[in-house]
C-alpha cells in the first residue's frame, strides 16, 4: 500500500514556499525591472545564482548556517527558541532560496516588457505607485505571474538536493516525495519508487502542459 | 611526390606507433588496477587497506565509497566495481541471488556501534537520549543501513524508543549521519566504531561504544563481482588480501571484531 504522507509533505511545502515566495519576489521583481540602482546587477546574479550552483552548495551552507553548533544556529535557538535544521521551517527557507530564481525572473521580465505609457498613464491620473502595481501592472502580465507561480512550485516539487542535506529524511516533517523515492530505491524497494515516480511524472508533465496551454492561449476562454 | 609517400609513410609510422602505446597502455591499466566499492562504514578502514594491498602486489585501487543499498543498485545495473565490501550480508547475498556474483559472500568483520557527541556537555549514553538537552539524535537510515537497523534494536531493547522517537533524524548513509554529528546539528547520534577509530574523527568530541548483546551482530559481508578471467584474477587476490593477518590488524585497530568469537568473549 501506498504511504501518501511524503506526497502530502511535498504539497504542503511546495504550496507554502510559493506563497511566500509570490509576496516577496513582487516587490523584488519590481525593483529589479524598474530600478537604476548601482546594485542592480549584483541583486540579479545573486536572485539568479540558485540557477547555476548546485543544490549541494545551498544545503551544505544552510546545514552549516543552521546547526545549533554555529553562530547563527544558536542564536536562532537561545533568542527565538526555533531550531530550522531537520524542521519544515527549514526546508521552507531552503525551498525559498532555491526556486527564487523560478519565482522572480518571469515577473521581472513581464514587468519590464509592459510598455512605459501603462503606469504612466496611471499617474497621470493621480494613482499611486502601490495601486498602479496593484491595479494596472501585474493584472497586465497574468500569465507571467502564473509561469513564475507554477515553475515556482514545480521546482519545489523536484527538490531534492537541498533536502537531502537538510531535512535528515524524518517522516511527515521533512521526508518529501523526492527523497521518499531515493530511500525507497537503497532499500530496493523498485515497486514502492516507481508508484511515486509516476505520480511525479505525471503531476510535473500535467503542471507544464497546463502552463504552456495557458500562455499559448489555448484556454482563453478560461483564463482572462 | 616521392616526399609525399615518405611523409604518408611516417605518418602511418607514426600512427600505428601511437595506437600502439595507447593499446599497450591500456593493457597495463586493465592489468593492474581494480575498483572496490565500499560500504560508507569503511570509510577511513579500506583507504588503509586498500594502501596496503597496493604496496603489496603493485595492483593499484579506485575505492568508491557509498550506502550499500546504492552501491547494490548500481551493481545490479552492472557498475564496473570488482569487490563489494558492504555493512551487512543482505545486500551481498541479494548479489549472488541476482547471479552478478562469483561465489557466495563471506563476512570479514563484524561491526560495533557508539554513541558520538562533539558537544562538550553531552555526556554519551542511551539513558541520557531522552534528557532535554539533546533535541535531536542522528543515524542512520535503519532502513538501508545495517547500523541505523542496530541503533534502533538498542532503542527499543533499552526502552526508551518511544521516549526518543521524535527526535531521530535519519542520515542517508553511515556518512551522512557522520556530517550531522560534526556538524553539530544533532548533539547526538549513532555511528561506527570504525569511524571514531579514525583518529582525525574519534578526537573530536567523545564517544560510548555500546553494549553489543543488546543488537544483533553487524556481520559485514565482502563478495567478488563476476568480470572477465583477467580482472578476477586481481579482484580475487583483494578479496584474499582482506582475509589476510595484515587486513585483518587494520579492522581490529579500526574497532571491527574479526570473529563471532570475539562478540561472544564480549557476552
Amino acid at each position: 500500500m501506498i504511504d501518501w504522507g511524503p506526497l502530502i509533505l511535498t504539497a504542503k511545502l511546495a504550496l507554502v514556499t510559493t506563497i511566500i515566495l509570490l509576496a516577496i519576489s513582487i516587490p523584488l521583481a519590481y525593483w529589479l525591472a524598474f530600478s537604476k540602482s548601482r546594485m542592480k546587477p549584483i541583486v540579479e546574479t545573486l536572485v539568479s545564482m540558485p540557477l547555476v550552483l548546485p543544490p549541494t552548495v545551498l544545503g551544505f551552507y544552510l546545514l552549516m548556517a543552521f546547526s545549533p553548533g554555529n553562530s547563527f544556529g544558536a542564536w536562532l535557538q537561545d533568542w527565538f527558541g526555533i531550531r530550522l535544521i531537520f524542521s519544515f521551517s527549514g526546508l521552507v527557507i531552503g525551498s525559498m532560496m532555491y526556486s527564487l530564481p523560478f519565482m522572480v525572473n518571469p515577473i521581472q521580465s513581464g514587468l519590464a516588457g509592459l510598455p512605459n505609457s501603462l503606469a504612466e498613464a496611471s499617474y497621470v491620473l493621480g494613482k499611486s505607485k502601490m495601486k498602479t502595481l496593484f491595479s494596472v501592472l501585474l493584472p497586465n502580465i497574468k500569465p507571467s505571474l502564473l509561469t513564475g507561480v507554477v515553475l515556482a512550485f514545480a521546482h519545489t516539487i523536484g527538490e531534492f538536493g537541498v533536502v537531502l542535506m537538510i531535512g535528515g529524511n524524518i517522516p511527515e516533517k521533512t521526508k518529501v516525495v523526492s527523497i521518499a523515492i531515493y530511500d525507497e530505491v537503497e532499500a530496493l524497494n523498485y515497486t514502492q519508487a516507481n508508484t511515486y515516480s509516476i505520480i511525479l511524472f505525471i503531476i510535473a508533465f500535467m503542471v507544464l502542459l497546463s502552463v504552456y496551454m495557458i500562455n499559448g492561449g489555448y484556454l482563453k476562454k478560461f483564463w482572462k | 611526390m616521392r616526399y609525399r609517400v615518405l611523409s604518408f609513410l611516417k605518418l602511418k609510422f607514426l600512427f600505428s606507433l601511437i595506437l600502439l602505446v595507447s593499446v599497450a597502455g591500456c593493457e597495463e591499466e586493465k592489468k593492474n588496477h581494480i575498483t572496490i566499492a565500499a560500504a560508507a562504514n569503511m570509510q577511513f578502514a579500506i583507504k588503509e587497506i586498500s594502501d596496503a594491498f597496493t604496496k603489496q602486489t603493485g595492483i593499484s585501487c579506485d575505492v568508491v565509497i557509498s550506502s550499500s543499498g546504492k552501491l547494490t543498485a548500481q551493481i545490479k545495473e552492472g557498475a564496473p566495481y570488482d569487490v563489494f565490501v558492504s555493512a551487512n550480508m543482505k545486500y551481498p547475498r541479494e548479489i549472488f541471488k541476482a547471479g552478478f556474483a562469483v561465489e557466495k559472500p563471506k563476512v570479514y568483520a563484524y561491526g560495533q556501534l557508539v554513541l558520538w557527541s562533539l558537544y562538550e556537555e553531552i555526556d554519551p549514553s542511551i539513558e541520557g537520549l531522552s534528557h532535554e538537552n539533546i533535541q535531536s539524535i542522528a543515524l542512520p537510515n535503519p532502513k538501508t543501513a545495517p547500523y541505523g537497523h542496530a541503533a534502533i534494536e538498542i532503542l527499543k531493547a533499552n526502552e526508551v524508543y518511544e521516549l526518543v522517537a521524535d527526535k531521530l533524524v535519519y542520515g542517508e548513509s553511515i556518512a551522512q549521519t557522520n556530517q550531522f554529528i560534526t556538524s553539530k546539528s544533532s548533539e547526538i547520534g549513532f555511528t561506527a566504531k570504525s569511524v571514531v577509530m579514525y583518529p582525525n574523527m574519534g578526537n573530536q568530541g567523545h564517544w560510548q561504544a555500546l553494549d553489543t548483546t543488546q543488537y544483533k551482530p553487524i556481520e559485514q559481508g565482502v563478495i567478488l563481482i563476476k568480470k572477465e578471467d583477467s580482472d578476477i584474477i586481481n579482484s580475487t587476490k583483494f578479496y584474499d588480501f582482506l582475509f589476510s593477518e595484515e587486513a585483518q590488524k587494520i579492522l581490529e585497530d579500526f574497532g571491527y571484531l574479526l570473529d563471532n568469537r570475539d562478540l561472544n568473549s564480549l557476552r
